[in-house]
């Protein structure tokens, strides 16, 4: 779905339509209930949930105690029980105190049950560098959970997909992982108004071009976008490719493009070593798109360190557009 | 320690250059100042010499593309123990090229705890049993059922890329529209050699569209000396081969060169077959007791390639015979009866596309499109030129660059060919020389 198409779209930001994405299915379905620290009378971390306990009250929107765990085994026994939990946690980083939940209960319980329940739980994390907050609160850790089979993992990159996604993972049996982007939380777009939603295990072409492939997840889709325009200036079309979801991953969408230019770039926040690019590229290696390859794969992800506080580490230490133009560059132009 | 044997620089643009043969085998002992091998260079082809005495070890393999300054082989003093080749830091002149800023994000706390340090470059050069290509170029190439060994790369490190061989496939699809598909062969290109005669050798080379016979004329006043002639690829009794540039076509007489088993020749060589004796006299200095160079090419842009053509296309003695003519300065010594002969020994039509194709790969829209200027200069054998002065092929004023060591002899009257036009002449200053 395409929001310039559709009449009613309005420009709203990221977090403005994540909130309307949980409004409409608090609306909705009697059965959604959403699950935070915080996320009541105070909105959130990120004001994302903003004042809906005022609307649904404390039964639907309901502050957790201070406890990770104690948070997401609540909305794993409510998702096994019949509700559609929505678990905001206040960091993506504190998902190291639920792991045991998300990881061994959540994501298992299908299987080890023999498909007797399925765990329709939403799970939404606030992540990435950028803030200033630093090590233990800035981290990009997709790519754990999207090492767990049992879970999908999506990375909305606007505002349109943020709403999109959210009403998709509602609807989806299974437990979904949703890593919103700190940064974009007030970034704007267009969005449909009313209940749509976006396919998961569906990236999204963002720019077509014909000399190199870029895929990106998340922020990146932006700095990539930034960047195409600047090589398109220069004689290069770079494509750009939202990736939207890690887990399970648009191999189709990936390997056409690959295909097509015979050079891959992948740009991610997270750390580059067995980080998503790894496995975009590994995709690509294993597939028949390798004998379209005209140039070594690059990837540009994080640094090898935890994020900074300094605020002029904090950006060496990802990728920024200058990095990404250099890349580009010398892929496009044979020199790597 | 060994001597380390590298890749010299040879030229000033040279950044790297291939092993073409080794003139020692593995093991073997050699002395300084002992031809060792040939490289070849994107403008030259030259011979290396020992740098020290010792025992030859650890050569790369002949075909390999070595950056300058790096190991090709080692030399090892007698009773030094010879194990695997040493390790050597790569010089500065063959060091891979900055890696490009990919991104900030590679930038690592100060200390760089985390990051274990590159290792140094610890093999003694890339030794690569397989051209390098990207996997598009390969599956390419694999598609057009070519090699990708004859295919110049272009991205780093000579790496051949999918546009290298799109650009490859199409030259070779329509290298021009009027010549016809050609169907190549195998083999050894055909010698000729007279009985009797003694002394040195005499090696004779002939041109383009010609063949060994044409040194009849000639051969009656050589006769002293034993004689050898090679038809060139496409010619006379050789194969028809794929030949993709002067430096592949010199290097089929290099190769049927070094499998005559003489120490010693004086050559000569005509026309095309003049710059092909010119190339091997440069890479093969010591093999060669003098050099005669008649008409030779490869000293200028200009051929007539009006000429080239017409006898390339030539179906019928009537089209044949207004280019013979063109040959010589005098055509009345063309004759119906020689045009008929010249005729029926073109009568093959797979053989004249070969030649055909020969012509525009080494004359591209006729252009001589390499210049041997450099090794003229470089010749320390005894040289002459000989060249008539109405030839309507190669001007002959392109000898006048010759440098002062080389005789240069024009003959009045005289067209392309003096070695017919004026057999007894030019029969006579050999007879004098040799």
């Amino acid at each position: 779905m395409n929001a310039m198409d559709t009449p009613e779209a309005r420009e709203l930001s990221y977090a403005e339509a994540i909130r309307e994405a949980m409004d409409i299915a608090l609306e909705s379905d009697p059965r959604v209930v959403l699950m935070g620290e915080d996320i009541g009378v105070y909105g959130g971390a990120f004001q994302v949930t903003g004042d809906l306990v005022h609307k649904y009250g404390t039964d639907r929107v309901m502050d957790t105690p201070i406890s990770e765990l104690g948070g997401a085994g609540v909305a794993v026994g409510a998702a096994l029980t019949g509700l559609r939990p929505i678990f905001e946690f206040q960091f993506s980083d504190f998902a190291a105190l639920a792991m045991e939940q998300i990881v061994n209960q959540a994501a298992k319980l299908r299987y080890m049950l023999g498909g007797a329940v399925s765990v329709p739980l939403v799970m939404r994390f606030p992540a990435g560098s950028g803030t200033g907050a630093a090590a233990q609160h800035s981290q990009s850790i997709e790519a754990w959970l999207a090492h767990v089979p049992g879970l999908k993992v999506v990375q909305p990159s606007t505002p349109e997909d943020a709403k999109g996604l959210l009403l998709a993972a509602l609807e989806d049996p299974d437990p979904v992982m949703i890593f919103e982007h700190k940064i974009l939380y007030k970034s704007k777009g267009l969005v449909p108004a009313g209940h749509y939603t976006t396919p998961i295990g569906k990236a999204a072409i963002r720019r077509a071009g014909t000399d190199l492939t870029i895929v990106a997840t998340s922020i990146m889709v932006h700095k990539a976008l930034a960047a195409a325009e600047t090589l398109a200036a220069e004689g290069i079309e770079a494509e750009v490719i939202d990736l939207r979801t890690v887990r399970p991953m648009d191999r189709e969408t990936v390997l056409a493009s690959v295909r097509k230019t015979g050079r891959l770039l992948c740009v991610y926040e997270g750390v580059k070593t067995l980080g998503v690019g790894a496995e975009v590229s590994a995709m690509v290696a294993e597939s028949d798109a390798f004998d379209f390859l005209d140039a070594p794969i690059v990837r540009l992800g994080g640094a090898e360190c935890p994020i900074p506080y300094n605020p002029d580490l904090e950006k060496a230490v990802v990728p920024q557009v200058p990095g990404i133009l250099d890349a580009a560059r010398a892929l496009a132009k044979g020199r790597i | 320690m060994p001597t380390e044997v590298i890749m010299p620089k040879v030229d000033m643009d040279m950044t790297e250059g291939t092993i073409v043969t080794w003139h020692v085998a593995e093991g073997e002992a050699v002395e300084k100042g002992q031809p060792l091998f040939d490289i070849e260079t994107a403008k030259a082809a030259m011979e290396v010499e020992a740098p020290a005495d010792g025992l030859f070890h650890h050569p790369v393999a002949e075909g390999t593309v070595v950056p300058i300054g790096q190991p090709v082989a080692w030399l090892y003093a007698a009773g030094e123990e010879v194990g695997p080749p040493p390790a050597v830091a790569a010089p500065a002149a063959a060091a891979a090229p900055a890696e490009p800023a990919l991104a900030g994000a590679e930038v690592s706390a100060p200390s760089e705890p985390m990051r274990a340090p590159e290792p140094p470059m610890s093999r003694p050069a890339p030794v690569a049993d397989r051209p390098r290509a990207t996997p598009a170029a390969r599956s390419l190439a694999r598609q057009g059922g070519i090699s990708l060994d004859r295919i110049p790369g272009t991205g780093p490190s000579g790496r051949v890329q999918a546009g290298d061989v799109r650009a490859w496939l199409d030259s070779a699809a329509s290298p021009s529209p009027t010549l016809p598909a050609v169907s190549y062969e195998t083999g050894a290109l055909a010698v000729h050699r007279s009985r009797g005669g003694t002394g040195t050798p005499v090696l004779l080379i002939h041109g383009f569209a010609s063949d060994s016979t044409s040194w009849v004329p000639l051969e009656a006043h050589l006769k002293h000396r034993p004689l050898i002639r090679i038809d060139l690829p496409s010619h006379g009794k050789s194969p028809r081969l794929r030949i993709d540039s002067f430096a592949d076509l010199a290097a089929e007489i290099r190769r049927a060169f070094d499998g005559l088993g003489v120490e010693k020749v004086d050559l000569i060589g005509h026309s095309l077959g003049g710059a092909l004796a010119l190339s091997l006299a440069d890479t093969r200095p010591r093999s060669i007791a003098s050099l005669t160079l008649i008409a030779p090419a490869g000293l200028g842009p200009q051929i007539n390639g009006d000429a080239l053509t017409g006898i390339c296309r030539a179906t019928r003695v009537e089209s044949l015979k207004p280019w013979l003519g063109a040959l010589v300065a005098d055509d009345s010594l063309i004759s119906d009866a020689y045009a008929r002969a010249a005729m029926a020994s073109r009568n093959d039509p797979a053989q004249r596309a070969a030649q055909a194709r020969l012509a525009d790969v080494v004359f591209p829209d006729g252009v001589q499109s390499f210049d041997l200027k450099a090794a003229l200069d470089r010749l320390d054998m005894p040289t002459r030129m000989i060249w008539g002065r109405q030839d309507a092929i190669l001007p002959w004023k392109h000898a006048l660059r010759a440098p002062g060591q080389v005789a240069l002899h024009f003959f009045d009257g005289v067209g392309h060919m003096p070695q017919f036009e004026c057999a007894e002449e030019v029969g006579k200053l050999l007879r004098a020389a040799l």
